[in-house]
């Protein structure tokens, strides 16, 4: 067997350039998701008449479809929604002058979005419902009980699946390198066509992720132990 | 060319697609079954503490969480024919769906094991103790007592893995795998209609995830059935055996 562990060491470092993009793609789709899936959860909690049904859906159907499948539905969907409707009322734009960026950030967004409303879900239902009861009795508004007592609690009850799920959508970024995106996958995938080593540009990336979810799992285990602070069980 | 987009088309591919879908359920069923029996051995020597063997497991399972498919994918294809090269086997014309099964196999054994570890746990110690009293070897109250209580804890995690297992042999095609994406792929040179393939794609997929699904809550509610739900009765039976003792 001849692998060239120079040549790993070489292009970890011009793999590791994209980390940037990749980061991007990780991280964005996880924001917007959150506000997706908060609306979403909240909605199926009050069981908003009519809408409750679609956000089911929605979260069912993402749930059911594979990431990839996401990706690809933006990616040819939206352009040719944008196209037919240019034609329609003549506008000058065209959706070639979109970056693919934009698709991945979209389909990532709305698959985040679907994940993420059940972990809000989860949260919510998490907390006891005497909990803001007792809050109320001793005094408390409404926002300063669900900031106080309520989501410190729902963020301690989710933060694993929050830090999985982070750790999820760091690999699946990786499925943005099949429209081309120059994330460390694409930038790996270069670098082993220029140089025809693949396994060693594959095994330098397969090690900055590596790092990448170790790195998360650590943080996320300190800060369980700060959120679960308050859970201390016993008498004293 | 005809419309830019035909919905009539969506229908007229999903049949065409699912004339690959066996190759799909191999791949999942392929890499289960082997992962399954990887995620055992894995297990193992974490849970008896058995050095060095049990680091290499630690390890292993760290780097094939951290790591995302499509690379693992990669590493596996470029890879397992380098490992073989110095002991004469010559992989240049294997079938890429073989890479794919083994590297679902691998990936799964890491998960099946990390599942396996946590449902071992959560049985009583007194179950193996009690195993021992009764003189049953280590092996013998693992296999007959520990494993059959375990599997039932671990079959929801098990449940989801699997259909995540589902969802990521669409990357199959990337390494050129003739699955359904493989062929979706094929249908989009010959018709360039994308977007219809890939809303019957993922209809297919839909569908196998919910009865998939909808498979495993009914195999779970059976799974239980041995399971006393609780020492009190519900309040109609004790109702019931009220009645009947006044009676």
């Amino acid at each position: 067997m001849s692998i060239d562990l120079q040549f790993i060491y070489t292009s970890f470092f011009k793999i590791l350039t994209a980390l940037p993009l990749t980061l991007v793609i990780t991280i964005v789709p996880l924001i917007v998701g959150f506000g997706i899936g908060l609306v979403t959860a909240l909605i199926r909690i009050y069981q908003v008449p009519w809408i409750h049904r679609v956000a089911a859906f929605y979260v069912s159907f993402l749930r059911g479809t594979p990431m990839l499948m996401h990706l690809f539905l933006i990616y040819y969907g939206i352009p040719m929604i944008i196209d037919k409707l240019s034609e329609r009322y003549g506008w000058a734009f065209q959706s070639a002058s979109i970056p693919i960026l934009v698709f991945v950030l979209i389909a990532f967004s709305l698959t985040a979005g679907a994940y993420m409303s059940e972990i809000i879900r989860s949260g919510i239902l998490a907390v006891d419902r005497g909990q803001m009861e007792a809050a109320h009795a001793v005094g408390m508004s409404t926002s300063q009980a669900l900031r106080r007592i309520v989501l410190p609690q729902a963020i301690g009850a989710v933060l694993p699946n929050l830090c999985s799920m982070f750790v999820g959508f760091l690999h699946g970024s990786t499925l943005a390198f099949t429209v081309s995106q120059m994330d460390i996958l694409g930038k790996a995938d270069v670098v082993a066509s220029v140089s025809l080593k693949f396994l060693e540009a594959f095994i330098a990336a397969a090690v900055i992720y590596w790092g990448l979810t170790v790195i998360a799992e650590r943080i996320t285990a300190l800060l369980e132990r700060r959120v679960a602070l308050y859970r201390k069980g016993g008498v004293s | 060319m005809g419309k830019a987009f035909d919905i009539t088309l969506v229908l007229d591919f999903i049949p065409e697609l699912l004339r690959y879908l066996h190759i799909t359920l191999i791949v999942l069923g392929g890499s289960i079954v082997l992962g399954l029996v990887g995620g055992l051995l894995l297990a193992v020597p974490r849970l008896y503490q058995i050095p060095v063997l049990s680091q290499l497991a630690t390890l292993y399972v760290s780097f094939m969480r951290g790591t995302p498919i499509l690379i693992k994918l990669f590493l596996v294809y470029y890879g397992l024919p380098e490992l073989l090269k110095p002991i004469g086997i010559d992989l240049s014309r294997t079938d890429p769906l073989v890479f794919v099964i083994v590297t679902y196999a691998l990936s799964d054994a890491a998960s099946f094991a990390e599942i396996f570890r946590g449902a071992v746990r959560s049985v009583d110690k007194g179950q193996t103790e009690a195993a021992y009293a009764a003189g049953m070897t280590t092996f013998q109250s693992f296999r007959r007592i520990v494993v059959p209580q375990a599997l039932i804890l671990a079959f929801p995690n098990m449940a989801n893995t699997l259909i995540g297992s589902l969802k990521d042999t669409s990357l199959a095609f990337s390494i050129g795998v003739m699955d359904m994406v493989g062929r979706g792929q094929t249908l989009i040179s010959a018709t360039s209609h994308a977007l219809e393939v890939y809303i019957s794609l993922s209809v297919v997929y839909y569908v196998i995830v919910i009865v998939l699904e909808k498979g495993f809550t009914l195999a779970e509610r059976r799974l239980q059935r041995h399971e006393r739900k609780s020492t009190v009765p519900k309040p109609a039976v004790r109702a019931e055996r009220l009645k009947r003792i006044a009676g």
